[in-house]
């Protein structure tokens, strides 16, 4: 007998009994008024910041705005996809513009899938990660949220909140563990 | 790997002779547990949750072995290989034939209890891989060559000023700098090498999906994501019970986790892995090491609802006060009290002690698994495998036939009440009560029976 026969045999043998699957859908949650204030007001503790394009504003408008000085900067809202030949070589990007599809009021999370992006190591090597939303994507839980995203064919994708952080070092709060130092999500 | 042969009592004491460290590391992690509460307080459904949570685990739990196919299914329609490893030795030789395959020199590892529990970095490391934990509280330990103290702070029972010491002489920082932001940014810029230069990444994961046969991993440092965005193979190890059967489940446990686990609204990275990148190789292990013995095992099946958040530490009165570091097994606090004694009672006896009942771990449990109820019964169990020490035993025998003779139990309270506030100090100094700070209560005038009888008789007047 392989090991897969035998654990799947000593859980058939030993399962307890339990109860049916709950309907996750029946139980209100919370809901806010102001879906982007929410966003706006939990990001900006967690090592990130969020603006509403103004009319006539571009992105990247915004990104200079918040970033006067930048380095490398890799936009994959642009016309045409930047590529690279292995997902080593975005290791000194300082700005990456990727967009998001979903954001979450009571998380500040945004959903990253990007099917074009042939590499994803892009959102975790960029110092400073910048991700557009549409305006109206906005939902209030991650309830909500997963009912809008579908798992995608490229097979990655990821809920991101702020910036990297760690309080590993007697529970101080630090900005930049591994990945982005700095966040800021765009909504357009 | 962990000393089996720690005794929780002898290990705390020991800690507790450093009072100052001591208090920090209880007020830090309660800090940790107030943070928690001040998030659940802006949840008006949070019990809800709790109980939507605990119903989506033992729903699971009664059919996990079909959940467990269908997630294999999935995953392999996906492309990624899943294996199966009955218990520990099995799950690290595995893991070693994939990376041997591709010929590894480097592995870079994001925070796995499971991996730790299974012992894999030694036995790598003796077949000339080298492993790079990559989380930075593990990063430490590693470097310490120490096991994590907490299952979500690996580091917590250490001041900075170690850390400091410890990465001048590792890493080359500059002596006596001592400032978390400098010490972080130094172990990043020494991470990020490894991540560029890493031939494989492991994780652990958080949650299995049976519908989408995809995994979950929660970090908030971003280092699964690297570890697993540059080099070509990814290996997952997975405990059987990670398993939730549908995508939409993650609308309830991405709500709790990162909520009881550090007082966050959720965790920077949520991160959804259901293949491997164009060119690599994506592979799932699937652990059971004792596990499907628990889940037959009425008194402590629902130990295996715990999603690994570590709530229940972070408000344990005993916890708090000892660091893991006095527990045996490699999760401790009140979850690892009842996992380390159903896997092994003889070894891991001390840990059911470790506990006040006081059951404030199960009224933060995400996933509501009756801990304190659980500890109480493995205290059964380590007396009856005889691990108790012998005074204890002693104790407990003496305590028990007192118990199951009253008369004898008011006699003898009677003489205490009398006898105790007349003893000379010499006398009583020995004793729990004799240490700085501490007095011996005063002795009330009549036992609470006789406070009992004498308020009935009262009303009844």
């Amino acid at each position: 007998m392989t090991s897969r026969e035998q654990i799947l045999a000593n859980i058939r043998h030993k399962r307890p009994q339990g109860p049916a699957l709950p309907d996750i859908h029946a139980v209100p949650f919370i809901r806010f008024d102001d879906l982007f204030a929410a966003f706006s007001n939990l990001i900006g503790n967690l090592g990130g910041s969020a603006v509403q394009l103004q009319p006539g504003e571009s992105v990247l408008d915004a990104v200079r705005q918040r970033w006067p000085q930048h380095g490398r900067l890799v936009d994959l809202t642009a016309a045409t996809q930047p590529q690279t030949a292995q997902p080593h070589d975005w290791h000194d990007v300082d700005v990456a513009i990727v967009p998001g599809e979903v954001a979450v009021a009571e998380s500040a999370a945004v959903w990253v899938s990007h099917a074009d992006n042939q590499w994803r190591s892009l959102y975790f090597l960029t110092q400073k990660l910048v991700l557009v939303v549409p305006r109206d994507a906005i939902v209030d839980t991650m309830r909500d949220a997963y009912d809008r995203i579908a798992i995608r064919e490229h097979g990655f994708g990821s809920f991101i909140s702020g910036s990297s952080r760690t309080a590993d070092i007697e529970q101080s709060l630090v900005m930049g563990a591994h990945g982005a130092m700095a966040a800021l999500v765009v909504f357009v | 790997m962990k000393n089996d042969n720690i005794n929780h009592a002898e290990a705390a004491a020991a800690f507790l002779q450093d009072r100052e460290q001591a208090r920090w590391h209880d007020s830090a992690i309660w800090w940790v547990r107030q943070k928690r509460d001040a998030q659940a307080k802006q949840l008006p459904e949070w019990e809800q949750l709790r109980s939507l949570a605990q119903q989506i685990k033992a729903h699971t739990l009664s059919r996990l072995d079909e959940y467990l196919e269908q997630f294999q299914r999935n995953a392999e329609h996906n492309g990624v290989s899943v294996h199966w490893a009955a218990d520990a030795d099995e799950h690290n030789r595995i893991v070693h034939g994939i990376l041997a395959a591709a010929n590894v020199k480097k592995l870079v590892k994001s925070k796995s209890m499971l991996t730790e529990e299974c012992g894999l970095n030694p036995y790598l490391e003796q077949r000339g891989i080298e492993v790079i934990d990559t989380d930075l509280g593990e990063r430490i330990v590693q470097l310490r060559h120490e096991p994590p103290s907490h299952i979500v702070m690996p580091a917590i029972h250490l001041k900075k000023e170690q850390i400091s010491e410890l990465f001048h002489k590792e890493l080359g920082t500059e002596a006596g700098n001592n400032d978390p932001t400098y010490l972080t940014h130094a172990a990043r810029a020494n991470l990020r090498e490894h991540f560029l230069t890493a031939d494989a990444g492991l994780t652990g994961v958080n949650f299995a999906i049976a519908e989408t046969g995809g995994v979950v991993v929660c970090t908030n440092e971003g280092n699964a994501d690297l570890g697993t965005a540059l080099p070509p193979i990814h290996i997952a190890s997975m405990g059987l019970e990670k398993i939730i059967p549908r995508l939409e489940h993650l609308g309830v446990f991405t709500r709790l986790l990162a909520r009881s686990a550090i007082g966050s609204p959720i965790t920077t990275y949520t991160s959804h892995f259901h293949r491997a990148r164009p060119g690599g190789q994506m592979h799932i292990v699937i652990v059971d090491n004792g596990r499907s013995d628990i889940l037959g095992n009425d008194d402590f099946y629902q130990s295996l609802r715990c999603i690994r958040c570590g709530a229940c530490m972070n408000t344990c009165p005993v916890y708090r006060r000892s660091t893991g570091h006095s527990y045996s097994y490699i999760i401790p606090g009140p979850i690892g009290s009842t996992l380390g004694p159903s896997r092994d009672i003889k070894k891991h006896g001390s840990m059911a002690f470790a506990c006040t009942t006081c059951g404030s771990c199960s009224n933060v449990c995400p996933v509501k698994i009756n801990l304190h109820e659980q500890l109480i019964l493995q205290r059964k169990r380590a007396f009856d495998a005889g691990t108790l020490k012998p005074a204890k035993k002693m104790g407990l025998l003496a305590m028990r036939f007192l118990t199951r003779h009253p008369s004898l139990m008011d006699a003898g309270g009677k003489v205490m009440r009398k006898v105790v506030p007349i003893l000379p100090q010499t006398l009583t100094q020995h004793s729990a009560w004799s240490r700085p700070g501490r007095e011996l209560p005063e002795m009330p005038a009549q036992s609470f029976k006789e406070m009992w009888r004498a308020r009935q008789e009262k009303k009844h007047d």
